[in-house]
């Protein structure tokens, strides 16, 4: 039951006035209308269910932080692009993503994606980790093959070979993932998970 | 001479409104005025008799009232003081302007001597006018021939008023004539649509007070004196309408088949052709741009009916009001290709159903998919374009959509009770009695699931329909063999392009908008231009009809009553002018014209904006009312007030502004009490000269506040531009005059722009000290 002096909109105006909402007060407009669930990828092969986040979160459900689920989402944005009300569930989950991890939440599944963080202090790119190479060939078929010719094909193609960063930029750009703190907050995660192992 | 005019002034305390924040006490020992006169509600009938009294007993000669907003009871008090002519009255505003923003006791009250100061000297300046009265012409145009603009001629023509109905297409009926089947909610069934059509169609035809012109277009429109005149432009038909018996022969032997509109492309028709089986003028039409000539049909043509030239032709209709009934259009489809509608034959709107279930539709009736089965499930698509805030889309609910649909499925299980037909909806709208019927449709077995799909695909022979049933939460994919969106009703292409000729305002959304939501929902703003039916806003069948008789009723009340106008109008002096015609071209409001070798002006569309007196060499135009000294005496009256130390800010509004800044006080927010606000009848009417004298004798800053859809607001904001680079030059600071857009509805932004400037100013005042 809920309480005369319970405030769940609260939940709500927290991600509205988190920085990554781009969406003003979209959360607050939805009628549920499921036309992001309708659409979504991770929605027809997972539990995940956009319209559910939303209406968890204007129910003040916290505990939605700890639900496993939200990390099915993978940013595909099609429940962004298609929300009636102009709404944005992709950044909703993101923000949500953030609030766990600032309560020390879903470590063990940032740490798969370690490899994505060190590609930006070593090359100064996001590049896909080597430990998703199996997965992918198996998803997309011919991946692996295509891949290994990439400088053939680009070459056949007429194009020119992919712009990678100087050193003077990977310098600079690990500088600035120090100073803001990412580098410290790779490095908790990393003692977290691998304290644990 | 002026100086020595008898003023009287008369406090309102408002029922304490005005006198629990303002002390009145010190208000009135203030003034120096012939007589000062104090009442707790001076607007009701008690007031009347203490100000005549007052002015017979003093013989006062002008009269201030310090009370509300004059646009709450300008015209009130203009009666009170009669038999003082109504322009000898002005209204210092302490209520909205002052009480209601201000809380500091002093302060407000030090206010409110000051706005009463500047409405005595504003007063003293005043002329008596008397206000114009204009008769219009009786003649009215109905624009759209459709369900709306059928009715409103019709109850206008038997009211004895002449009509002439501005139809573009070839016939009258509008959207009704095919929507196969209507529903009324009273009675729990469907019924023929033209069977109800026909009637009031025959009835009009019959009618001679109205003139039924198809084929034609209004193109160009002005008013002169409350008399529009319209260019209409009459496309040929190429069949004469006097001689066509309607027999049909001609339509046998042309060989040239196109898709039929009237059945939504869903059939073909010949490229002569008659729109549907009752449509009015009962002949022929050819479609000139599918014609191939061949001349089969005018050889065929026993009653010699049939010409294959024609042009265009321009006719002038006089009227003295119109009532635009110009209808609505369906949503474009091809901007939601997520719904496979321009991909696949059977996704189709709800209007095609209607015409596919239509006994006079492409196949007489029966419920068929493209490859002539009947199918097995219908899903319907509720709220597609409507209730959408992605590009194209409408934010609002098109209002007819779910009782159409409920009525769609409750025709095919009428006819095909083992078709399954299923509502993907995201909120059921049955408001008042169409509740039963959404019952009624529940008990006939429609199923209803609570989602809204986001994409149809194929798969195999049928479609799959992608959707969340939100109730359970599930995720499913429905299976379906025919899909019906439901889509949204928007302005007709008609509806915008008469818009821009008669220049009345539309709505975010494109449709014409009314002079006020609540209270005045038939007048458009512009005078003797009245609205109904889906130009207007979404709306069904019965409503569009009450609304089309409103609106004959508002015509004929305006008929009727004339119209009166304030007289601050531009006047020419003929002996000065030399009909030279700059103003004429000058005047933003078309409201000058040359007639018989001289410049007229109307009366109906003139602002008093004054933009013809800056050009005109000849000096030969005056603007009524003395307005220039007026603006002048305000300005002096507020600032010879000012205190040692005092921040005075002067705002300019006309009545837009005007009611906006009411509006702060009337939901009792609040600004800073340097904002002293002036109501002017333009902004345009502020000179350059205005500006400059207020920044040099005490004014603080300057705020000039102007509705961006005001056809001068370009020319104004340009002109101030041209005062700050002046002012700059003389080596003042541009920066203590700001322009700004209002809005009405936008009054909490008005507030703190005030806030945000009397900031500013106060800044400036401290770096310049």
């Amino acid at each position: 039951m809920q309480k005369i002096t319970d405030s769940p909109i609260d939940f709500a105006e927290d991600i509205i006035h988190d920085v990554k909402n781009s969406k003003e007060e979209g959360v607050l407009k939805c009628v549920q209308c499921g036309m992001c669930t309708s659409t979504c990828p991770a929605a027809r092969h997972s539990d995940y269910n956009p319209r559910d986040i939303i209406e968890r979160v204007l129910e003040g459900d916290i505990t939605i932080l700890e639900d496993d689920c939200i990390w099915n989402c993978f940013y595909c944005y099609t429940c962004h692009s298609v929300c009636p009300v102009g709404n944005s569930v992709c950044e909703v989950n993101q923000i949500l993503k953030q609030f766990a991890i600032k309560n020390g939440i879903g470590y063990e599944k940032l740490y798969e994606y370690m490899g994505f963080a060190d590609s930006y202090f070593t090359a100064a790119i996001g590049a896909i980790p080597e430990i998703f190479f199996a997965d992918i060939d198996r998803d997309v078929p011919g991946w692996w093959d295509f891949r290994q010719h990439l400088d053939e094909i680009r070459n056949e193609l007429e194009l020119d070979p992919p712009l990678m960063p100087p050193k003077d930029v990977i310098d600079e750009v690990s500088t600035i993932l120090t100073i803001t703190g990412f580098k410290k907050k790779i490095e908790n995660i990393r003692e977290a998970q691998e304290g644990e192992k | 001479m002026r100086d020595d005019l008898k003023v009287g002034v008369f406090l309102c305390e408002c029922g304490g409104n005005i006198a629990d924040v303002v002390d009145l006490d010190e208000v009135r020992a203030s003034l120096d005025v012939e007589f000062v006169g104090q009442f707790e509600n001076l607007c009701s009938l008690n007031g009347r008799k203490i100000i005549r009294d007052a002015i017979f007993d003093h013989d006062l000669d002008r009269v201030v009232v310090a009370a509300c907003s004059p646009i709450s009871h300008e015209k009130t008090f203009q009666d009170y003081v009669k038999p003082l002519n109504p322009y000898l009255m002005d209204m210092a505003n302490i209520r909205e302007q002052c009480s209601w923003v201000h809380s500091d006791r002093k302060k407000a009250t030090h206010k409110a001597i000051t706005l009463i100061n500047a409405s005595i000297e504003k007063v003293k300046q005043s002329d008596a006018v008397d206000p114009i009265y204009c008769q219009t012409p009786d003649e009215v145009a109905v624009i759209g021939g459709g369900i709306a603009g059928m009715n409103a001629a019709l109850s206008l023509a038997k009211q004895g008023t002449k009509v002439t109905i501005i139809e573009q297409s070839p016939s009258i009926g509008g959207h009704m004539a095919k929507i196969g089947k209507v529903f009324s909610p009273v009675k729990i069934a469907e019924e023929c649509g033209m069977c109800l059509l026909n009637p009031i169609l025959n009835e009009l035809v019959w009618n001679d007070n109205i003139e039924v012109m198809t084929n034609t277009k209004v193109i160009e429109a002005e008013r002169r004196a409350g008399t529009y005149n319209l260019i209409l432009e009459k496309s040929p038909r190429y069949v004469d309408t006097e001689k066509c018996l309607a027999c049909g022969k001609c339509a046998e032997v042309c060989q040239v088949e196109v898709p039929n509109d009237w059945n939504d492309n869903l059939s073909l028709r010949k490229a002569i052709y008659r729109p549907f089986g009752q449509s009015y003028p009962e002949a022929y039409v050819i479609d000139m741009d599918n014609c191939d000539k061949c001349g089969d049909c005018f050889r065929q043509c026993s009653m010699r009916a049939i010409r294959l030239k024609g042009k265009p032709e321009k006719t002038l209709l006089q009227v003295g009001s119109i009532i635009v009934a110009t209808g609505h259009k369906l949503f474009d489809m091809e901007k939601r290709p997520e719904y496979g509608y321009t991909r696949y034959d059977d996704v189709i709107t709800q209007s095609e159903l209607g015409r596919i279930t239509g006994v006079n539709g492409p196949t007489k009736g029966k419920l068929l998919k493209a490859n002539g089965e009947v199918p097995k499930r219908v899903v319907m698509i509720q709220c597609v374009g409507s209730r959408d805030e992605k590009p194209d889309g409408h934010r609002y609910c098109s209002k007819i959509c779910c009782t159409v649909a409920l009525k769609n499925a409750n025709i095919i299980k009428h006819k095909y009770p083992d078709t399954d037909v299923l509502i993907c909806y995201t909120d059921i709208r049955t408001p008042g009695m169409f509740e039963k019927y959404y019952k009624h449709t529940q008990e006939n077995e429609v199923r209803f699931m609570r989602g809204r799909p986001g994409e149809v695909v194929k798969k195999g022979d049928n479609f799959i329909v992608r959707t969340e049933d939100t109730l359970k939460g599930e995720f499913v994919e429905i299976e379906a063999d025919m899909v019906v969106l439901s889509t949204a009703m928007e302005p007709s292409d008609g509806t915008k392009e008469i818009a821009e000729i008669l220049n009345v305002g539309t709505t975010e959304d494109g449709f014409i908008k009314e002079s006020h939501p609540k209270i005045k929902p038939i007048a458009t703003d512009v005078q003797g231009i009245f609205v109904c039916g889906t130009a207007h806003d979404p709306k069904d069948i019965t409503d569009s009809i009450m609304q089309a008789t409103a609106a004959a009723a508002k015509v004929n009340e305006y008929n009727y009553g004339g119209v009166e106008i304030e007289p601050f109008i531009a006047e020419i002096d003929n002996e000065k002018c030399i009909v030279c015609g700059d103003c004429v071209s000058r005047c933003k409001y078309k409201s000058m014209s040359i007639q018989e070798d001289e410049v007229y002006i109307d009366p109906m569309s003139c602002t008093g904006c004054g933009k013809c007196l800056v050009g005109c060499n000849q000096r030969a135009i005056t603007v009524n009312g003395n307005i220039d000294e007026k603006i002048l005496s305000t300005i002096k009256g507020v600032l010879s007030k000012k205190q040692e130390g005092e921040r005075m800010i002067l705002v300019f509004l006309d009545n837009i502004g005007y009611t906006a800044a009411d509006n702060i006080g009337v939901n009792r927010l609040s600004y800073p009490e340097s904002i002293h606000i002036i109501k002017v009848i333009s902004v345009n009417r502020v000179r350059p000269k205005h500006i400059r004298y207020a920044l040099e004798n005490g004014a603080d800053g300057v705020f000039i506040g102007e509705f961006p859809g005001d056809l001068m607001y370009d020319e104004v904001e340009r002109k101030i531009q041209r005062v700050k680079d002046r002012i700059s030059e003389m080596g003042q600071n541009p920066e203590r005059i700001t322009f700004s857009k209002v809005y009405i509805p936008y009054f909490s932004g008005l507030a703190r722009k005030f806030n945000d400037f009397d900031e500013k100013i106060a800044e400036l005042d401290e770096v310049e000290s």
